[in-house]
């Protein structure tokens, strides 16, 4: 356990006082945040406009905004769970380059300690980070247009909790394999280009062709991006019931911004879509956890 | 006095390149053990392997009395090592390295403070303690590097080039530390390096070239063995010299003469005293011992 907190500690001072490590950390969410609100932000409130005259219905522009600003965050929020996550874990990588990873295993500190004080080391910076982006992004939202309620918020930061843990253990498998600079580099460019998409955080999974619909309904962050998308516009939609909006352009709206997610045609539950989630969490532990086991026999051989 | 290190017919490839080739030796219990060769060689491999950080082909690696295979807690708990290049963390201050070094062999707080006095009295880096190890000069970096391997008080040092780019002052003021801990503690030092002075110090060499032992033993066996001695003479005219019928050179108007040994030596002066009436007698540099058993001169780590 000593040997444990001393890693932990360790890890997190590093990354705290390698301000390239930490200010590239926090630069992505706040690159995110400005070409959201600057360039997406006014496409989401056409669309919204648009389907709701489609339907016949009209709204308040509060509504339209909190309800644009809801889309934005939960978005932005999807995205860098995960990729301050692989950030953050450079860490891990930088001391298989410098050869820091070399001395400290001359301690004779357990493999699995080694790689537990990396994910916990891991997810402690990634929580600072993305909590920090989640209090900007209500700010954001209550600026906007505000219907979250009490509820929604503690469901908000249990998403991220949830999603900074599946990012820091996905990034701890990855990074296990990753030891030099141009891998480093290679693996940030193509989480950091390829995670948006994949998850539906940069364009719904609705306007995906049915094929790949199909494959991303398997890949569990999907499902921690509509998550967080249904409790950033839970309250948005229950607005939009109360103001007597028929229920089938609520329904369309939930379609479009994967707030619905169906697995074959089946609608994924939201108490699904957590179980899927923390099951993924569990199994990318496990694995990591066993991977640092596996090499210290491989070494032992 | 027992042996520390037993390495029975170890062996390394990397594909076809065969790293370690059958390599066995023993390192005594406070032994200064020079392991010499050129890059490539295979020295890094060994200590890899040593040091559980690199598995092996084949062979038996003894470490403490501690089986690599069976023990590689033990093993690691017996070694400090010094690496090539300092392995701290470099955003970090000294004391948060060694701090941290110290937890993960679980020595407690109150423990860790007295040794690091300790060592920052042996080393000399009592004023560094809160400074970050990225800003230290190459000098200062490498007594903390020392510090670091020191701290759990190892049966056995392992310094792996410890010296290369250091300033004369430094490296002495590094050698005066390891020769103090080897004195106090009777510390096994396994050295491997690039100046040939340093392994004239020691009490066994094991010269190592293309992954086998191409010579081994002490530096007067392998001086004695490997080169002749060397006759200096002065005031005496080029003429005199040549009629001895040895090689010789001139060196600013005195002429080295090499002899096969020390009886040739004697035997030549006793011959001509009229001609060493002002001499020197030295015996074959490890300079001289390392390019008659490898054919290369080992000048900053390349073969030349």
């Amino acid at each position: 356990m000593k040997q444990l907190k001393a890693i932990i500690k360790r890890n997190i001072k590093l990354y705290f006082k390698d301000k390239a490590l930490f200010f590239t950390s926090l630069i992505t969410p706040m690159i995110l945040l400005v070409l959201y609100s600057t360039f997406l932000g006014k496409t989401y409130e056409n669309s919204f406009r648009f389907s709701l005259e489609a339907a016949g219905a009209s709204a308040s522009d509060k509504l339209i905004n909190g309800c644009v600003a809801a889309q934005l965050i939960s978005s932005l929020l999807a995205v860098i769970c995960v990729t301050v996550a692989f950030t953050s874990n450079m860490l891990m990588v930088q001391d298989k380059i410098t050869g820091a990873k070399s001395d400290l295993i001359m301690t004779s500190v357990k493999n699995r300690t080694l790689a537990i004080g990396y994910f916990v080391a891991n997810l402690f910076s990634t929580l600072i980070v993305c909590g920090a982006a989640a209090v900007v992004g209500l700010v954001y939202m209550y600026i906007s247009g505000w219907y979250m309620t009490f509820s929604d918020v503690m469901f908000l930061l249990l998403d991220v909790i949830l999603l900074s843990l599946f990012g820091s253990a996905l990034s701890s498998i990855i990074n296990f394999f990753v030891s030099s600079n141009g891998q480093m580099s290679a693996v940030g460019t193509i989480i950091s280009a390829g995670y948006g998409f994949i998850c539906g955080a940069y364009m719904p999974i609705s306007q995906f062709s049915e094929g790949l619909q199909k494959f991303i309904s398997f890949l569990p962050g999907t499902y921690a991006t509509s998550l967080i998308r249904n409790h950033t516009m839970r309250g948005v939609f229950e607005k939009m019931s109360n103001l007597n909006f028929p229920k089938e352009v609520i329904e369309g709206i939930k379609d479009s911004v994967d707030c619905n997610l169906y697995f074959f045609e089946e609608r994924v539950s939201i108490s699904s879509m957590f179980i899927i989630l923390i099951v993924s969490i569990a199994v990318l532990l496990a694995i990591y956890i066993s991977m640092g086991a596996l090499l210290k026999r491989k070494v032992k051989s | 006095m027992k042996n520390v290190i037993e390495i029975e017919h170890l062996s390394k490839s990397f594909s076809e390149v065969k790293a370690v080739d059958d390599l066995s030796f023993r390192v005594k219990e406070g032994e200064l053990f020079a392991f010499l060769g050129v890059n490539g060689a295979g020295k890094s491999t060994t200590i890899s392997i040593m040091c559980g950080q690199l598995s092996k082909d084949s062979g038996n690696v003894k470490i403490g009395g501690a089986d690599l295979d069976k023990e590689l807690d033990n093993v690691r708990r017996n070694l400090g090592v010094v690496f090539q290049n300092s392995v701290l963390d470099k955003k970090l201050s000294v004391i948060d390295n060694l701090e941290c070094r110290s937890a993960l062999y679980g020595i407690k707080k109150s423990k860790f403070k007295s040794r690091l006095d300790e060592l920052a009295e042996l080393l000399d880096f009592g004023n560094l303690m809160n400074r970050t190890v990225g800003k230290l000069s190459g000098g200062q970096r490498r007594r903390i590097d020392i510090a670091r391997a020191l701290i759990h008080q190892p049966k056995i040092l392992i310094l792996d080039e410890p010296t290369t780019g250091l300033d004369p002052q430094t490296r002495k003021l590094l050698w005066d530390a390891v020769t103090q801990m080897r004195k106090d503690n009777n510390m096994t030092v396994f050295l491997t390096t690039h100046y040939m002075e340093e392994a004239a110090d020691a009490d066994y060499v094991v010269i190592l070239d293309s992954g086998k032992i191409a010579a081994e033993g002490t530096p007067l066996m392998l001086k004695n063995t490997y080169t002749g001695d060397y006759i200096t003479l002065y005031d005496v005219n080029e003429n005199d010299v040549k009629n001895l019928g040895l090689p010789f050179v001139n060196i600013n108007g005195s002429y080295r003469i090499s002899v096969p040994d020390t009886a040739s030596a004697t035997e030549l002066i006793i011959k001509n005293p009229e001609l060493f009436k002002d001499y020197e007698i030295i015996k074959g540099k490890m300079d001289d011992v390392f390019l008659s058993v490898t054919g290369k001169n080992l000048t900053g780590g390349a073969a030349k």
